[in-house]
């Protein structure tokens, strides 16, 4: 009951620090957040498991994870709402021209970010681009001008 | 010169969709999948809730309690242990198990070697090793009297214990060790 | 030696239950999966190792660790049979204008997913796209209408 509850709590816990933390620009978690993933991770871990390291008693809260984030994808697809809480929804930085600056700024992406990702899909120039989409899992899609 | 590399003509081994797309899917295949993966899901939320429950140790369904007919001894016990995870075997011992201030409690050795007895809430006065067991004399002040066995069991599968009060009525417990 | 034993075991269930667990489609992990990998695979070495943290120990599970996934990825490479069971196969999502509702809803995937994807190569409407697949790793591969 105990490893269970903990799993629970250790699961939207977790769930909750990376939903703040991330969705910076790029999308890959840079060394410091590996490195805070790992710290965090394995303390949640160890406080999930307790003083019981017996197999039995880490298979039951890895099923609890498993189940739990069953449910919660299942959630997510039933109810749109509860998805764009738990993973956010997408952002457009950029609309015909135009820089959507107060998504930007919420979203700590500036200018740079969408060019990088523009030159990653081999556009040369700013004014090549009709829309720049922040995604959910912090990637940004490009559509260029001229279709 | 390097030799030649292994070659084979690129034939149309990806199956297709509807003659277009190369995609590789089996329909058939997939059903059954999901089906199974239906199944593993229910499988795993008995599991989880049979662990609730206390069928791998650590709750309800794995206390258990033994006593003595002359009611000389009581034991609290589980009756499903988890290797290397500590827990308390209770034993409570009545009136009749006194002599002159001092409790004789004899336990066999599988209390010791297979499950893992760490410490003897309280400290006997002696403890003798021999015959299959371990014999403890305790010093009682009154009654009744509880003694607590710390243990971590360091083997996994089914154990006999015996344990009672030396020349009374001994208890045959079993105790199974899951990993 | 049982650590052996727990060492295979704890192996296979995990590969077990990330399988069935599966992922949100999408090219990359998203951070939170990767925080959950991270979790359950910690919650799972923590019964492998138990009490035993030698270096014996530690070295002897790693070495049986990896003859395991040596020997996953030889069964793979042997009979496709096992390849399908173990990674899955592609989908087809969206088929010329048509979805395909039960893989949608098995696979707990949304439109705006697909859109998604199609947004990453540029288009910017749900009827330029003929083809949808999911592939095995979780990325949804577009194939666009001809014009």
């Amino acid at each position: 009951m105990y490893t269970i509850e903990h799993a629970i709590a250790g699961y939207f816990f977790l769930l909750l620090i990376v939903r703040i933390l991330s969705r910076r620009a790029g999308g890959q978690l840079t060394l410091a957040e590996f490195v805070f993933v790992f710290l965090i991770g394995g303390i949640v871990i160890l406080a999930t498991v307790g003083d019981d390291r017996s197999m039995t008693n880490c298979v039951c809260g890895v099923i609890t994870v498993a189940l739990l984030h069953r449910l919660i994808s299942g959630l997510k697809a039933r109810f749109p709402g509860f998805g764009a809480v738990v993973d956010g929804t997408p952002l457009v930085l950029l609309k015909n021209g135009q820089w959507q600056l107060e998504s930007m700024h919420k979203a700590h992406v500036d200018d740079q970010d969408v060019m990088a990702a523009a030159r990653g899909k081999g556009l040369r120039r700013l004014d090549e681009i009709k829309y720049a989409v922040l995604e959910r899992n912090g990637s940004i899609s490009i559509i260029k001008t001229g279709g | 010169m390097a030799a030649k590399p292994e070659t084979k003509p690129v034939e149309d081994t990806v199956a297709r969709v509807n003659n277009e797309v190369a995609v590789g899917e089996d329909l058939e295949f997939q059903r059954k999948w999901w089906r199974f993966e239906n199944a593993v899901w229910v499988v795993l939320t008995i599991v989880l809730i049979l662990d609730l429950l206390g069928a791998f140790g650590r709750g309800y369904l794995a206390k258990a309690e033994a006593h003595a007919t002359d009611g000389s001894i009581r034991v609290k016990y589980e009756k499903i242990e988890r290797f290397k995870t500590p827990s308390i075997m209770t034993v409570e011992l009545g009136p009749g198990a006194v002599h002159d201030g001092k409790v004789n409690l004899w336990t066999s050795e599988n209390l010791v070697t297979k499950l893992g007895s760490q410490r003897v809430i309280p400290e006997p006065l002696v403890s003798v090793v021999g015959n299959g067991g371990t014999l403890y004399t305790f010093q009682a002040a009154r009654n009744p009297i509880s003694v607590e066995f710390a243990l971590e069991p360091g083997g996994i599968g089914l154990y006999d214990l015996s344990l009672g009060v030396q020349g009374l009525e001994r208890l045959k417990l079993k105790i199974y060790v899951v990993p | 030696m049982d650590a052996v034993l727990r060492a295979m075991f704890g192996y296979c269930f995990l590969v077990f239950i990330v399988r069935i667990v599966g992922r949100r489609p999408g090219k990359q992990m998203t951070p939170f999966e990767f925080v959950l990998i991270f979790f359950i695979g910690g919650l799972t070495l923590t019964g492998m190792v138990a009490d035993d943290r030698s270096l014996t120990n530690a070295l002897c599970q790693i070495a049986t660790v990896a003859v395991m996934h040596y020997v996953i990825t030889w069964l793979r490479g042997r009979w496709s049979g096992f390849g399908r069971v173990a990674d899955g196969m592609p989908l087809v999502l969206l088929e010329k204008g048509k979805w395909r509702t039960q893989t949608l809803k098995k696979k707990l995937i949304q439109d705006d997913d697909v859109m998604a994807a199609a947004r990453d190569k540029g288009l910017e409407r749900l009827d330029q796209i003929e083809f949808a697949v999911l592939e095995r790793n979780g990325e949804i591969s577009i194939i666009q209408a001809k014009e």
